[in-house]
C-alpha cells in the first residue's frame, strides 16, 4: 500500500490541509501544509471540480452522482465529498482500489472529533466573509489533529 | 457493464463524435457534450501536472541509476482480452487489419501520465489517448475500479480506434477535425459495443 498525499478543502475552495509524503520509506517525510503545495492544491481542486460537475451531468436527474475515484497511468485519486461542503483527497498508487472507508475515517473519527468538537478551533476557515474565493490561507494546525491523521495514515505510507 | 456513451476527442480538444448506446441514458444536449469534451482535454493535461513528488522523485533516481528505462516508450503494455469484438466470420472483408480480430497482442498505452480513468457512484468513465493526440472515451453504466475492466475498456477503445482509421480516415469526404459523420464508422462501432 502506497500513499503518496492527503489533502482537505473547505466549502471555500480553500486548501486547510495538507500532507505529502516524499519517500515511500520514511512516514515521517514530506510536508505538512506547505505554502509551496498551493499551486498543487489549486490544480487538484480544479481538477475534482470539473470532473464533479461532468459526473453530475452524466448521472441521472434524480439523484446526485457524487465523484469518488479519479485514476491515472501513476497514481489514484480517492475523494470523499461531505454535504458540508468539505473534500477528502487522497492520492495513492493504482493498487487501492478503494479508500472510501479510510476517507470516512478520517471525516468521522479524526476531522469531527479533533476538529469540529474542539472549541478554539475556527469553525469556519474562511478569514473574513468577503474573502475571495481560493485566497484564505488559514491551515489545520491542531496539534490533536496532526498526531492523529499521521498515526492513522503513517503505517499506511508505504 | 454497459456502455452508455462513447465519444471522440480531437488533439484541440474539439467533440467530433459522440454517440449513445443506452435508451434510457440521461441525454445531455449537444452543448453539454461540446463543454464535457473541452473540459477532459483540460483535466488530461492538469492530472498528469499533480502527479505526486514521492514518484517525481522515484522517476528521477531510477532514470539516473538506469535500472529500468523511463520514457512513453517503455509505457507498460495493456494485455489483450479475448475476443472482444471478434465479429466478422473469416472471409469478411475488414478494412485493412487482417485476421479475425483487429488485433491480437499486448499494445503500449501512450498515455504515460494523464487522466485515465474515472469513477462517480453510477458510472466510470474510460480515456484512451492515441500517439496523435485523439481521445476516445467511454461512459461505462457501472463504477468500477477493477484493473480488468480498465484493460478491457482500453481495448474496446483501441479497436475503436482502428474503425476510424479505417472508416472516417479513409472517408475521402471527410475532413480531418471536424466533426464525423460517416454511416459505415456508426455501423461498425455499433456491432463493436453490441458484442461486449
Amino acid at each position: 500500500m502506497a500513499l503518496y498525499s492527503f489533502w482537505i478543502f473547505d466549502r471555500h475552495c480553500n486548501c486547510i490541509f495538507d500532507r505529502e509524503w516524499t519517500l515511500k520509506t520514511n512516514p515521517s517525510s514530506g510536508t505538512t501544509n506547505s505554502k509551496l503545495n498551493e499551486d498543487t492544491a489549486k490544480l487538484l481542486y480544479g481538477m475534482v471540480f470539473s470532473l464533479r460537475s461532468i459526473s453530475q451531468k452524466l448521472g441521472s436527474k434524480d439523484s446526485f452522482n457524487e465523484i469518488k475515484t479519479i485514476a491515472t497511468a501513476k497514481y489514484r485519486a480517492h475523494i470523499l465529498c461531505t454535504a458540508s461542503g468539505l473534500w477528502f483527497i487522497l492520492l495513492s498508487d493504482l493498487k487501492q482500489e478503494d479508500l472510501s472507508q479510510v476517507l470516512r475515517y478520517l471525516y468521522s473519527e479524526i476531522y469531527v472529533k479533533t476538529v469540529v468538537y474542539n472549541w478554539l478551533s475556527p469553525v469556519d476557515f474562511a478569514e473574513s466573509a468577503n474573502e475571495k474565493r481560493g485566497q484564505g490561507f488559514r491551515k489545520i494546525r491542531n496539534r490533536q489533529f496532526l498526531l492523529a491523521v499521521e498515526q492513522f495514515l503513517g503505517p499506511m505510507v508505504n | 457493464m454497459a456502455i452508455q456513451t462513447i465519444l471522440v476527442i480531437n488533439k484541440s480538444g474539439g467533440l467530433v463524435y459522440q454517440r449513445d448506446f443506452v435508451p434510457n441514458a440521461p441525454r445531455l444536449s449537444s452543448n453539454e457534450y461540446l463543454i464535457l469534451a473541452g473540459t477532459l482535454q483540460g483535466i488530461v493535461a492538469i492530472a498528469s501536472q499533480i502527479t505526486p513528488k514521492s514518484l517525481q522523485l522515484a522517476g528521477k533516481s531510477s532514470a539516473k541509476g538506469g535500472n529500468e528505462p523511463m520514457g512513453s516508450n517503455s509505457a507498460p503494455l495493456v494485455p489483450y482480452m479475448g475476443t472482444l469484438g471478434a465479429t466478422t466470420a473469416s472471409g469478411a472483408p475488414l478494412g485493412s487489419f487482417l485476421g479475425p480480430d483487429y488485433f491480437n497482442d499486448a499494445f503500449a498505452s501512450w498515455n504515460g501520465r494523464g487522466l485515465k480513468h474515472v469513477t462517480t457512484e453510477q458510472n466510470s468513465l474510460f480515456v484512451y489517448h492515441t500517439l496523435t493526440g485523439i481521445k476516445f472515451v467511454a461512459v461505462s453504466t457501472q463504477p468500477t475500479t477493477n484493473a480488468m475492466a480498465v484493460a478491457v475498456a482500453e481495448n474496446l477503445l483501441r479497436k475503436t480506434y482502428c474503425l476510424y482509421a479505417d472508416y472516417v480516415m479513409k472517408n475521402p469526404f471527410y475532413e480531418a477535425e471536424m466533426p464525423i459523420k460517416c454511416e459505415l464508422f456508426d455501423q461498425h462501432l455499433g456491432a463493436l459495443v453490441g458484442q461486449l
